[in-house]
């Protein structure tokens, strides 16, 4: 996203605008109001005597609220405006913008003020190109209203706004006839409504003053509630300590309340994935386990309830698969995109498990583990039964949907991002090695599982012998003994394919490489060709397909650097996990704000700053994650038993990092760690 | 009168349902509708087991539907989430259920096992086709 747009955020709804608080049809990104992914206003411009304003500063409050204060006249122009606007905006379950005009002048000023409104109800996925929709538009003078309704057959969604001053309202907007006293002030405040009309039991929302005020309080309250249950970090490093607590506001924010289900899950994040993704959140829960642990049973709950359950091909739907993503959009309603309940994810299967055991073991929350028994049993069926459909024992991918499905249904999810050196892609059913990893990994849990809490001994030997036997038909067919790294997939034939990706810290994080083999991974990960000095890039340079600014092909993810630090600590790694935790830090720090989804692979002493991607998301629930997970990497930072085991690993030049109030089954703990070289320490656990 | 094909569909849903988990319990009445009347059916789910009767009594989640509307979702097409979206049912009380319900009813016909279709070799994916 360019920087000059601003947004406010609450859950999946969100503002998009310019720098000066306008919405305007734009092809590029999702600029208006959204909420459950419909736009509910495509233009919102205010100008002043018929004249567009121009910005002078603005005070981001809060996630969810921005003051603008606007002047007319051209900004080349020096600025000694007569009068001055002040754009107050907060968003909630809806959007309310307080206008305020201040006459600076010794004269009364008379002003017309104009607020133009439009509304195209796009959905998420055509912003590039919106269908010609003719909503029906009822201007109300009398009650200071303006309504938007677009219907098909029974689908409504409806755009009210309403001012509190007296106005003119037409078609295109509101107009605001304004007398001014010397040195006075005028306001309005514009509230607008998203309604969904009778869908999901939802209540259309009141327009009460007294439950707006609740709601902006709950807000503030929900808030400082969710910050103030994560740990307090403390350092010398104070860019660390900024950067922490940025990436704690951006999950506050991404938070979201499904139509089915009482509790806020994770979404993806800003601007395109405004809603929940089975990986992005799965994966984010993962990282933030010692920091904000009430995400995961949410998460898990929701996957379990939506958890795939027939032979669907449109929705890539399986009976055991858990869910890739879920929206509540026109195209989503009408079938004309898959996403009402989408499963076209090979990965957030297995991901399930692994979450739902590491929770426990965080925070001993043995109930859901027994709650969750049968969903997670069906997920580790739906390994074997659907997700290995060749007789060879890997789990692979290929997509039910071939007209809107996704083709690569892993995380590096671009449609040419499963290459190998020469840049050729295998047939389907692809077996991506990382899948593999994750497949061993939660078979290994689910053992743990069934024999602690489920009293399946039986069926945790099962797991068991299956793990095994994977581990070493992997070690055996994936590894590439001249390269020293396991291929990047196989072909359904059992051919590797040979492209060097960051894939090997997925599998160092699920603990399928040999320990002998480690060694040589750990030094592909810190060498030039995957290292790009602000961290490793998704796949290597002097590969054919590789390339700086594609997202899977050369392109650098926190999430994946997240995993890959664990894993390289896992394997006894700490200075090159150290290293690869500095880089993360040193990228967020020098762009300042939150992480982005992913930037450019470019080598560090080429551009000397993070170059960034336009089309990468930002905040994205998973990139703020990675820096939660990156700390706790850093800290050593293990449930044992009934403690926390703390082994720091701290990059150089960090000094003393300190984090108290770790919460888990051991109730509270503060962990401490200084920087101090660690060589040598290589072991396996 | 022509209620047949949605009898029909609804009495099949009664009996053992393995997947669904054993901690699901609650009661589901769909009231359908055609033209004037309407025809309230009861399902008691607990412990992986459906019941079936006719019945106006109150439940844990009411779902309103045309009998039309309803006999294509209880044969796969649209799906019970997608006509959610679309408005096509509306939902009373507790909303999980749905999710149920979902389980209930069978996928398009057409769906076949991951195990087949690799045998008889699919189209290839649809290129710039991904997640977002």
């Amino acid at each position: 996203m360019s920087s000059e747009l601003v947004h406010v955020l609450a859950g999946n709804s969100f503002a998009l605008s310019d720098a000066e608080g306008d919405m305007e049809v734009d092809p590029r990104v999702p600029a208006g109001l959204f909420s459950f992914d419909t736009r509910f206003l495509s233009h919102w411009v205010l100008t002043l005597n018929g004249e567009r304003l121009h910005a002078l500063s603005r005070d981001d409050l809060a996630y969810f609220e921005t003051r603008f204060v606007v002047v007319p006249g051209a900004a080349s122009h020096y600025v000694d405006a007569d009068v001055s606007v002040i754009r107050q905006r907060f968003i909630d379950g809806g959007l309310h913008e307080r206008i305020t005009v201040l006459n600076h002048s010794a004269e009364p000023a008379e002003l017309t003020v104009r607020m133009e409104i439009a509304s195209d109800f796009a959905d998420t996925a055509e912003i590039r190109q919106p269908r010609p929709r003719r909503p029906v538009v009822t201007a109300a003078s009398e009650h200071r209203q303006l309504r938007l309704c677009y219907q098909r057959d029974r689908f409504v969604r409806e755009t009210v706004v309403t001012s509190t001053a007296q106005v003119d309202v037409d078609q295109g907007g509101m107009t605001f006839r304004i007398r001014i006293d010397p040195d006075g002030e005028w306001h309005t405040d514009l509230h607008v409504e998203m309604i969904i009309h009778g869908a999901g039991g939802q209540d259309v929302r009141s327009s009460l003053a007294a439950h707006r005020q609740r709601v902006h309080d709950d807000m503030h309250e929900d808030v400082a509630g969710f910050l103030a249950r994560a740990p307090q970090l403390n350092g010398e490093r104070t860019a660390l300590v900024r950067a922490y607590e940025q990436a704690l506001d951006d999950l506050a924010a991404l938070r979201y309340l499904p139509w089915s289900f009482g509790e806020r899950v994770p979404v993806g994040g800003l601007p395109w994935a405004m809603t929940l993704y089975g990986r992005d959140a799965l994966i984010t829960c993962l990282e933030t386990l010692p920091f904000t642990p009430e995400l995961a049973p949410a998460t898990l709950r929701m996957l379990a309830l939506t958890q795939g359950s027939q032979l669907d091909d449109l929705h890539d739907e399986e009976p055991g698969k858990i869910l890739a993503e879920l929206r509540y959009g026109e195209s989503a309603a009408f079938e004309e995109q898959p996403t009402a309940a989408y499963f076209g994810a090979v990965d957030t299967t297995p991901l399930f498990v692994i979450l739902l055991d590491e929770y426990e073991r965080w925070s001993g929350d043995a109930d859901l583990v027994r709650e969750l028994r049968h969903p997670a049993r069906l997920a580790l069926d739906w390994i074997n039964e659907y997700g290995c459909p060749l007789d060879d024992g890997y789990l692979r991918y290929q997509p039910r949907n071939t007209v809107s499905g996704v083709a690569n249904q892993v995380w590096r999810n671009s449609p040419d991002a499963v290459a190998g050196r020469d840049g050729r892609q295998p047939a389907f059913p692809r077996a991506t090695s990382e899948l593999q990893g994750y497949a061993y990994d939660a078979k290994i849990r689910g053992a743990r599982l069934a024999r602690e809490f489920w009293g399946d001994p039986a069926y945790a030997d099962r797991l068991e012998a299956e793990a095994a036997a994977l581990r070493e038909r992997f070690n055996r067919d994936f590894w590439l003994p001249q390269r020293e790294y396991y291929a990047f997939a196989l072909t359904p034939d059992g051919e590797p394919v040979d492209a060097l990706t960051s894939n090997l810290g997925h599998l160092m994080w699920s603990g399928i490489v040999e320990p002998e083999r480690a060694g040589a991974l750990a030094a592909h990960l810190s060498g030039p060709e995957l290292f790009s000095g602000w961290g490793v890039r998704t796949y290597a340079v002097g590969q054919r397909p590789y390339n700086p600014v594609g997202a899977h092909l050369g392109g650098v993810w926190p999430s994946d650097n997240a995993l890959v630090a664990v894993g390289l600590r896992r394997y006894g790694y700490d200075t090159e996990a150290a290293a690869v935790a500095a880089a993360m830090f040193d990228v967020v720090e020098t762009l300042g704000g939150s992480m982005p989804e992913v930037i450019a692979g470019y080598p560090r002493r080429l551009t000397k700053y993070p170059v960034q991607l336009p089309m990468a998301g930002r905040p994205q629930s998973w990139s703020s994650g990675a820096l939660l997970m990156l700390l706790a990497t850093m800290l050593g930072l293990r449930p044992c038993g009934d403690n926390l085991l703390v082994d720091p690993a701290i990059p150089e030049g960090y000094g003393r990092v300190e984090l108290l109030d770790v919460p888990g089954r051991w109730g509270h703990a503060d962990a401490y760690g200084r920087d101090r070289t660690k060589d040598g320490r290589h072991r396996a656990r | 009168m022509g209620g047949s094909i949605a009898e029909h569909l609804i009495e099949q849903v009664a009996g053992r349902h393995n997947e669904i988990p054993e901690n699901t319990a609650g009661t589901v009445r769909l009231d359908l509708h055609d033209g004037g009347t309407t025809e309230h059916w009861y399902l008691t789910i607990d412990h992986q087991d459906v019941r079936v009767a006719r019945s106006a009594g109150e439940a844990d989640m009411v779902v309103h539907v045309d009998r039309d509307v309803f006999e294509r979702i209880a044969t796969g097409s649209p799906r019970l989430v997608s006509a959610l979206l679309r408005n096509d049912i509306t939902v009373q009380g507790d909303v999980r259920l749905l999710m149920t319900l979902r389980r209930l009813f069978p996928g398009p016909p057409e769906a076949r096992h991951a195990r087949e279709a690799e045998r008889s070799a699919g189209t290839p994916p649809a290129p710039g086709a991904e997640a977002r």
